[in-house]
This record gives C-alpha cells, sequence and structure tokens, in this order.
C-alpha cells in the first residue's frame, strides 16, 4: 500500500537561516523563528518522520504564511522564487519521496502565471497552493481568468489552503475557532466563488484540490442548489451540486462521517490523501487512520492513499 | 399526521399599517424595509396556506429584521412589545394553530429578561427568537449568562437565526446570495461552538437552544472542532469534554435542503433532537415541506413522526 500526502508543508531554509542570522529576508524584517521544530528539520529527518507514518511521497507546499499577496509583486516573486527552489531541490535529491506544490504571486496574475510555468514546466512541479482569497478578491473576478486558463492548458493543480484571517475572525478570536471553523467556511466561498463564478464552466480542464476536505461544501451545497432552484444562480446552468465532482478534496475532515458523506457526494476518485503535516491540526498516524475507518472499502482507501493521485499527477508505481 | 413548524415568521400587521399609512413606526421610517407579498397575509390568509401545506401549527416569530439589537433599547422594547402582542393575539385567536416565540431586545439583557418573562409566563409564548450575536458579542460573553439563567428557569427554548443578510460570509463576497446560503449555516456553527466552549450548556444544563437551518455546519464540522479541542489550551478553557459531546444537548430544525444532510444531523445528534422548521414564507424555505419530510427514503416512519411533531410536543409539554 502506497501514500503520497498533498498537504505537507515546508519552511524554506533559507528564511530560516536569514531569521537566525539577523538578516533581512525577501522583505521580511528579522523576527524571532516562532515555527514547529519540525519545520527546522532536513529533508533527510522529513523522510525518517514519512517512513515512522508510512507516507512514500510529501507533494511538498512552502506554507501560507509566506503568501504575502499584500507585498510588493516583484519583491514577494522573487521571495516565491527562492522558495520554489528550495522545494525543487528536495524533489532532485530525493525524487521518489518529494513532488512539488509551487508558491506564485497572486498579487499580479502575469507574474503568477510566469512562475507556475516556470515550476511546472521547468522543475515538473504538480502545481501552487493558493490562498481563498488575494487581498479581499475571490476567484471569481476576471482579472485571475488568464491564470485558470493557464493552468489548465499546464495540467497544474492547484491546493487551496487558507493564509492569514479566516471569515470567522471577525466575530470571535477566541477558542481557536477562526482555524477549526474558520477553514471550513472559507473553503465553501472558494468553492461557490469557482462554481457560480463561471469559472468552472469556462475551464472544464482546471484540477482544484480544497484543503481541509473543502471544508463545509460537500455538506452545505444543498442550500446553495435552493438558491439555484428559486432563480438566483442565473449565470450556471446546472445547480452547484452537480459540480462537486468537478473538484478534488483532501482528506482532512477529523471525522469519519464527514469523510464517508464527502465520498458519497463527491465521489471515490475526488478524495485524495492529506495530512496538514506538521501542524498540531494534522492528523496523527494518517495512514493508520485511514487503514482504520470501517465505514471505507479496501479499494476506496487505496484511491485515497495513492491511486487517486497517481491519476490525477499522471504518474505511476507501476 | 401532525405537523408543528418551529421556523415560521410574521412580519406584523402593526407594522405594515404603520408603513401603508406613511408613519413612522418605533422610529422606523416608512420605505426603510419592503414587504413581500406573503409576507403581508392576515392570520386568516396564514391559515388558509398552512392548510395547503399540511402544517397544524406555526410556532410565529417576528421576522429578525425587527431585531434591532444596535438601536436605542428604550424605543426597541416598546417595538417588541407590540410585536410580541401582535404574536399573542394570533395564539389567542386561533390557540389550536398558533404558538407564539418572542422577539426580545438583547442589547438590555435586563429588559430582554423582563420581556421574555412577560412572554411566556405572562402569555404563554414557547421562548424568543434571537441572532446569533448581539452588536458583535457572542454568546459566551458573561453579560448574557443571566438570561440564559432566566430562560433555563422559564423552561424557554432560544430559536436561534441569524438577521438578515448581516452574516460572516458578506465581507468576501457579497454575490450569488453566499451571505445566506453558506453565511446563515457559519453563523449558526459560530453560536454552537460559543455556547459549548464559552462553557454556557456546563452552567445552564437545562438550556433549550434549538439551532435554526439544522445547526448550520455544526454537526459536519464538529470533528475539526474536536481536534483544536484536543491540541489548543485555549479551546479547552471552559470545558472538559470534546464539543461534539455536546451536540445532544441542542435542538435543530431540519431545514437542510438536503437529505443526506439531515441524515448525517440525525446519525449525529439523535432523533430526539431534530425538529420540524421550514423558513415560512421566505423563498429559501422548504417546498411542500410535509410532503419532504414524509418522501425522505433515508428515514423511517417513526423518524418522520418525531421530526414533524412528536419532538417539538416534548419540548413544549404539549
Amino acid at each position: 500500500m502506497r501514500s503520497i500526502d498533498i498537504h505537507a508543508h515546508v519552511t524554506p531554509q533559507s528564511y530560516i537561516k536569514a531569521m537566525k542570522e539577523n538578516r533581512q529576508w525577501h522583505g521580511v524584517e528579522p523576527e524571532p523563528l516562532d515555527i514547529e521544530p519540525q519545520l527546522e528539520w532536513t529533508p533527510e529527518q522529513r523522510i525518517r518522520d514519512m517512513d515512522s507514518l508510512g507516507v512514500d511521497v510529501q507533494v511538498a507546499s512552502t506554507g501560507a504564511q509566506f503568501y504575502n499577496y499584500g507585498g510588493d509583486a516583484q519583491v514577494i516573486a522573487a521571495m516565491h522564487r527562492e522558495c520554489n527552489d528550495e522545494v525543487h531541490q528536495m524533489t532532485v535529491d530525493h525524487p521518489e519521496r518529494f513532488k512539488g506544490l509551487a508558491q506564485i504571486p497572486m498579487q499580479d496574475v502575469d507574474l503568477a502565471i510566469a512562475e507556475l510555468d516556470r515550476c511546472v514546466n521547468g522543475l515538473g512541479m504538480v502545481g501552487a497552493m493558493i490562498d481563498d482569497k488575494v487581498n479581499g478578491k475571490t476567484f471569481d473576478e476576471p482579472e485571475f481568468m488568464p491564470l485558470w486558463k493557464a493552468a489548465e492548458q499546464m495540467g497544474a493543480v492547484f491546493l487551496i489552503h487558507q493564509g492569514g484571517s479566516t471569515l470567522v475572525r471577525p466575530r470571535t478570536r477566541k477558542y481557536h475557532l477562526p482555524n477549526t471553523v474558520g477553514n471550513l467556511v472559507d473553503r465553501a466561498v472558494t468553492f461557490a466563488s469557482f462554481v457560480m463564478g463561471g469559472v468552472m464552466d469556462a475551464c472544464p480542464d482546471l484540477k482544484i484540490c480544497l484543503a481541509h476536505g473543502g471544508g463545509y461544501a460537500c455538506y452545505g451545497v444543498g442550500r446553495m442548489d435552493r438558491s439555484w432552484d428559486v432563480g438566483r444562480l442565473p449565470q450556471i446552468p446546472q445547480p452547484p451540486s452537480a459540480y462537486l465532482s468537478r473538484f478534488y478534496y483532501d482528506c482532512l475532515t477529523h471525522s469519519e462521517t464527514a469523510l464517508r458523506m464527502l465520498i458519497d457526494m463527491a465521489g471515490i476518485d475526488k478524495v485524495v490523501f492529506g495530512t496538514d503535516w506538521p501542524f498540531d491540526m494534522q492528523i496523527d498516524w494518517p495512514v493508520s487512520w485511514v487503514l482504520g475507518l470501517e465505514s471505507l472499502t479496501r479499494e476506496e482507501k487505496e484511491a485515497i492513499l495513492w491511486k487517486n493521485m497517481e491519476k490525477l499527477l499522471g504518474i505511476s508505481s507501476e | 399526521m401532525r405537523s408543528i413548524d418551529i421556523h415560521a415568521h410574521l412580519t406584523p400587521q402593526c407594522f405594515i399599517r404603520a408603513m401603508r399609512e406613511g408613519r413612522e413606526w418605533h422610529g422606523v421610517k416608512p420605505g426603510e424595509m419592503g414587504i413581500g407579498p406573503r409576507n403581508s397575509w392576515t392570520p386568516e390568509q396564514r391559515i388558509d396556506d398552512m392548510n395547503s401545506l399540511g402544517v397544524d401549527v406555526h410556532v410565529v416569530s417576528t421576522f429578525s429584521f425587527y431585531y434591532y439589537y444596535d438601536r436605542d433599547p428604550g424605543v426597541i422594547l416598546p417595538m417588541h412589545r407590540e410585536c410580541n402582542d401582535e404574536v399573542h393575539q394570533m395564539t389567542v385567536d386561533y390557540p389550536d394553530r398558533f404558538k407564539g416565540m418572542a422577539i426580545i431586545p438583547m442589547q438590555d439583557v435586563k429588559l430582554a429578561i423582563e420581556e421574555l418573562d412577560r412572554c411566556v409566563n405572562g402569555m404563554g409564548f414557547v421562548g424568543a427568537m434571537i441572532d446569533d450575536h448581539v452588536n458583535g458579542k457572542t454568546y459566551d460573553d458573561p453579560e448574557f449568562l443571566p438570561l440564559w439563567k432566566a430562560a433555563e428557569e422559564m423552561g424557554a427554548v432560544m430559536l436561534v437565526h441569524q438577521q438578515g443578510g448581516q452574516t460572516l460570509v458578506r465581507d468576501r463576497n457579497p454575490n450569488y446570495h453566499l451571505h445566506n446560503t453558506i453565511g446563515n449555516l457559519v453563523d449558526r456553527a459560530v453560536t454552537f461552538a460559543s455556547f459549548v466552549f464559552g462553557g454556557v450548556m456546563d452552567a445552564c444544563p437545562d438550556l433549550r437552544v434549538c439551532l435554526c437551518h439544522g445547526g448550520g455546519y455544526t454537526c459536519f464540522g464538529a470533528g475539526r472542532m474536536d481536534r483544536g479541542w484536543q491540541v489548543r489550551p485555549e479551546a479547552r478553557v471552559n470545558i472538559s469534554q470534546p464539543p461534539s459531546s455536546y451536540l445532544n444537548k441542542f435542538y435543530y430544525d431540519c431545514l437542510t435542503h438536503s437529505e443526506p444532510a439531515l441524515r448525517m444531523l440525525i446519525d449525529t445528534v439523535g432523533i430526539d433532537k431534530v425538529i420540524f422548521g421550514t423558513d415560512w414564507p421566505a423563498d429559501m424555505a422548504i417546498d411542500w415541506p410535509v410532503s419532504w419530510i414524509l418522501g425522505l427514503e433515508s428515514l423511517t416512519m417513526e423518524e418522520k413522526e418525531a421530526i414533524l411533531y412528536k419532538n417539538l410536543e416534548n419540548l413544549l409539554g404539549i
């Protein structure tokens, strides 16, 4: 049984080194390093942890704190190039263990396309991880359409993952709710923005993977359908639920019943393995968790753990 | 088969009269608020519609537009009193068809308790409908505890229902009716979390809270709240059990617009906690709601009876 984790993060060594040496790094002023100890590990240490967890491949993404969409596009483009080169080096040194997801400067769509192209076509990366929003704009904004078209052409995968403030924070900052509720509602709004903005109709081959199981998208789609039924969404030809199977979702639901519902609604071929390594909100012993789920068949577990990702990435272990 | 609808709204005739006569009404100026055709029906017209839908009883709540928590409580208390008196008259004129749900001025907890007491103990109301927050404050705020204690003492039901439009989603994407289709549902999840993580459900073990719209994303998303509770000290400051263990302390209406979602709600919270609620007469209401419930293939006849009337009869002691 193989396993390929699409939701596993990296903190750039170049950033860590700069902070330790009290140096500025692409506009980031020296700050006390406040990261999980695992994020300081070398790729070799990381591989030992993957071995203990039973994870064969991490699709490594530079962490969301490095989005910096609010920064100067040229400065951040240079930051992202350095991040991506590091991830690329991991995939060169350990091609069997790492694949790469890029960071791209979404505040400038032309630069974002250029960096995605460099990473996917030049460096063999899988795609890019992006936030749910760009300086307040959602992905139904027409300015992003050239990026979706370019990604579709490249076969690139977008992994959607919040960064910074979620929608819950204006109401409450307590009890970790900006994460435990916020991540999930942000993902539902992103699903809705792609669907109701017509992006999925305009780009039928666009590959989008919604982290955290797509949040509340699958559970809440009935109410979105109702608004389509009563004529509030005239711009799309089908109800929102018809688009559920157009997306990919990681399995990070922290709930067997929720995962079962996700599989039943989106289709077993759309759910991929994702753990959120190495954060405290990750799945503990994620391979064991999936293997131990009583409501999933053996075939479904294989599909989630590696088969769907192999198909999505066009790779084969055979 | 009987049916009792806990989620049915009223636009008060006293308000409609004032608007038609061009009079100001408790600080609301003529033209400030639109009135839909069905909203202006008389109690008799409403009963005709209930008959056609097969609904025996409406637990009538003055619509959420009239919360006005941000206005002078000295002005809003008389408004709410007039609304509640009108609902009371409906229950006097048609005791077999209407029960009352009060509206109370939450911006002044002392006045809110007094009006709740007047309605519940004085006029036989079921409880009160309230927003998910009061001028940005959530219900874990200690200032509300006297209200919960008083409601517990009275056996009053607090029906939680957002104020139209002002949900957490609007800031991100104001399009596609998402403030309603996603916003209502995330607001309800945050309210569940505020009651639970804030320790209110421990402090008031007999408090009866009914979460509209099936409790929103609560039951689907409880797994991630549990994970947050496990790993984050700030999520454990008030509670010693995981949040999912509180799911069966709440009531939920059946307004999910999705059979799999309703099935998951029942399986997660218990069949005795799900009650009939339709959102009459809004466009986001369930069409032919009794028929919808009766036609659901994944529910047993006993479950349908529990939802349509037995649970609410138990809850109301009728």
